[in-house]
């Protein structure tokens, strides 16, 4: 957190760049071209999406560069590992060090979203929507953090979030319904955890729907993403 | 009490055996060295004393308690300088040591004092709130050295503390090593013969995970006085004489450096046929050389380059 509050501003500064350029150009600059997707103006429909995918990719970034620079450049985690703490409170600290950088930046992006831009939504569909951010910044810290467990070299953990990750986001409906997809194809669409993250996120801001196949999907994902990063990470300072 | 036990302790890596079987005690409140030439396995032993890697085989008890199955309290009581300069960059000195005080559960008001006196030991007061980056490489060791004497530790773990430091650099580490080792043991690994005789009570010569000799640097010294290193340095011409010293059945070793020749025999007697094999030449001084620390590491570890 005192290395979070020291590179504040140039942190938000480049957290908040990247989705606001997206809504700028797909929200704004597509607006006159789609009129509404399920009823919802486009600029709306792909708002929590934004918001989401940035709290989710800041909670991988931090954790899987900084377990990998941690790990790897500064040698720091044999530091810790030299003190009376245990492997499982550094691991638990990396992982809640990503995602409260995923909940900060989330939070972040929506304020400025909201002062920028037109679109609004009901603060009784925040707690809902809340749920889906913390779920996902969390099962995304955890990611992370395996990456930067077992991954030595940095450009493999770019190419895990090239080939892996963005397709999964992408594909989970961020800027189309998912009733765009084949419908033989949609049940297993909405299987993906980042679906359950985008698209049940959508649901709960615009229109207060809990979703409970996502949120099922979203807690046994984080459960299991946490306790293999945990595992993963205590196999790996036993060797 | 001892303050360090292993028990015949092996670590095996796949088909490497990086230590085999090795025993040792340490005293409590000794500098105690432990020398090898690189991969004789000194670091591995101080990742098993400092619960960072599990023994194959055997036991190891720092202050009596077992590093594996009491890890916990074994690094409550164990201060550890690795090899590396392993600070954190986007902390500053004094944050780097704060860091590493909570990590042992201390209060402020316990640590803010400590960590004031052992700035002040260091001589980086004035630069504590500075990031490490910015610091020297003499510098960055000694905050390392500060940071594992926050707590207090009772076994202090230096694993090469001077590896790449300048001659000044290095005294200064000494000089602080020295005075500490009146409240705590020191376990420290080093290549500089110099660094062991300088500092240890006792030093332990290990090559290919076993322990060779162990002694005080004058008993390592003693052990080598059947040996007969002589020097021989000609006026002129004395690179004549090298192919005649190298073929001479006695020469045991054989190195030039300038006009001078070092020469190990294998006896005393050896010393006449050897001034038959050189009558005549222009020799301006011929004695006899006292072993120094080096020579008996070179003798049990041979002088080849490890890869």
């Amino acid at each position: 957190m005192l290395v979070l509050r020291r590179a504040l501003f140039s942190e938000l500064l480049a957290v908040i760049a990247y989705p606001l350029t997206l809504y700028l150009a797909f929200g704004v600059g597509l607006k006159g071209y789609i009129s509404a997707v399920e009823g919802v103006p486009y600029p709306v429909f792909i708002a929590p999406g934004l918001i989401s995918m940035t709290a989710v990719n800041a909670a991988f970034d931090e954790s899987a560069w900084s377990m990998w620079f941690h790990r790897r450049v500064q040698r720091t985690i044999e530091e810790y590992r030299v003190t009376p703490i245990t492997v499982y409170d550094i691991v638990i600290g990396k992982i809640l060090c990503g995602f409260s950088h995923g909940i900060f930046k989330g939070v972040a992006v929506t304020a400025v979203i909201f002062v920028f831009t037109p679109f609004r939504f009901s603060l009784l569909h925040l707690a809902f929507y809340l749920f889906y951010i913390i779920l996902g910044s969390m099962i995304f810290s955890c990611l992370g953090t395996i990456c930067g467990s077992t991954i030595d070299k940095p450009e493999n953990i770019g190419r895990v979030q090239a080939v892996v990750l963005v397709p999964l986001i992408f594909m989970s409906g961020i800027f189309f319904p998912l009733s765009s997809y084949p419908a033989a194809l949609v049940p297993f669409i909405k299987l993906l955890p980042t679906t359950a993250a985008f698209d049940g996120a959508r649901q709960a801001l615009l229109h207060g729907i809990m979703e409970p196949v996502y949120a099922v999907n979203l807690v046994v994902s984080a459960t299991v993403t946490f306790l293999l990063a945990v595992w993963i990470f205590d196999r790996k300072m036993a060797e | 009490m001892a303050a360090v036990v292993l028990d015949s302790v092996s670590k095996v890596y796949g088909s490497i055996t990086a230590v085999d079987r090795f025993s040792l005690q340490v005293r409590q409140s000794t500098i105690f060295g432990l020398l090898g030439p690189n991969g004789a396995g000194k670091t591995t032993l101080i990742r098993i004393l400092t619960t960072l890697t599990r023994p194959t085989s055997g036991r190891a008890l720092v202050e009596g308690l077992d590093t594996q199955a009491e890890g916990r309290k074994v690094r409550e009581l164990i201060g550890v300088v690795p090899q590396e300069n392993n600070l954190d960059r986007y902390l500053t000195a004094r944050e780097n040591l704060v860091l590493h005080a909570r990590m042992h559960g201390m209060k402020p008001e316990e640590y803010n004092r400590r960590i004031d006196e052992l700035l002040e030991l260091t001589g980086l007061s004035g630069r504590q709130h500075d990031f490490p980056d910015t610091f020297s490489g003499g510098m960055q060791r000694r905050l390392v050295v500060a940071r594992a004497l926050v707590h207090t530790p009772r076994v202090l773990f230096l694993d090469e503390p001077t590896t790449g430091l300048d001659p000044q650099s290095r005294r200064a580490v000494w000089d602080h090593i020295r005075s500490l080792s009146r409240d705590m043991t020191i376990f420290l690994t080093t290549h500089y013969m110099e660094e062991a005789e300088m500092l240890c009570d006792r030093i332990v010569i290990m090559d290919h995970g076993r322990s060779l000799v162990d002694g005080t640097a004058s008993e390592l010294k003693e052990r080598l006085a059947h040996a007969h290193h002589y020097e021989l340095e000609f006026r002129s011409g004395g690179d004549r004489y090298e192919e005649v010293l190298r073929a001479l059945p006695f020469v045991k070793s054989l190195e030039k450096v300038g006009d001078t020749f070092r020469l190990t025999l294998t006896a005393e007697e050896d010393l006449k046929p050897l001034m038959d094999s050189i009558a005549g030449a222009d020799l301006r001084k011929i004695c006899l050389r006292e072993p120094s620390l080096e020579d008996v590491f070179i003798e049990l570890t041979g002088s080849k380059v490890r890869e």
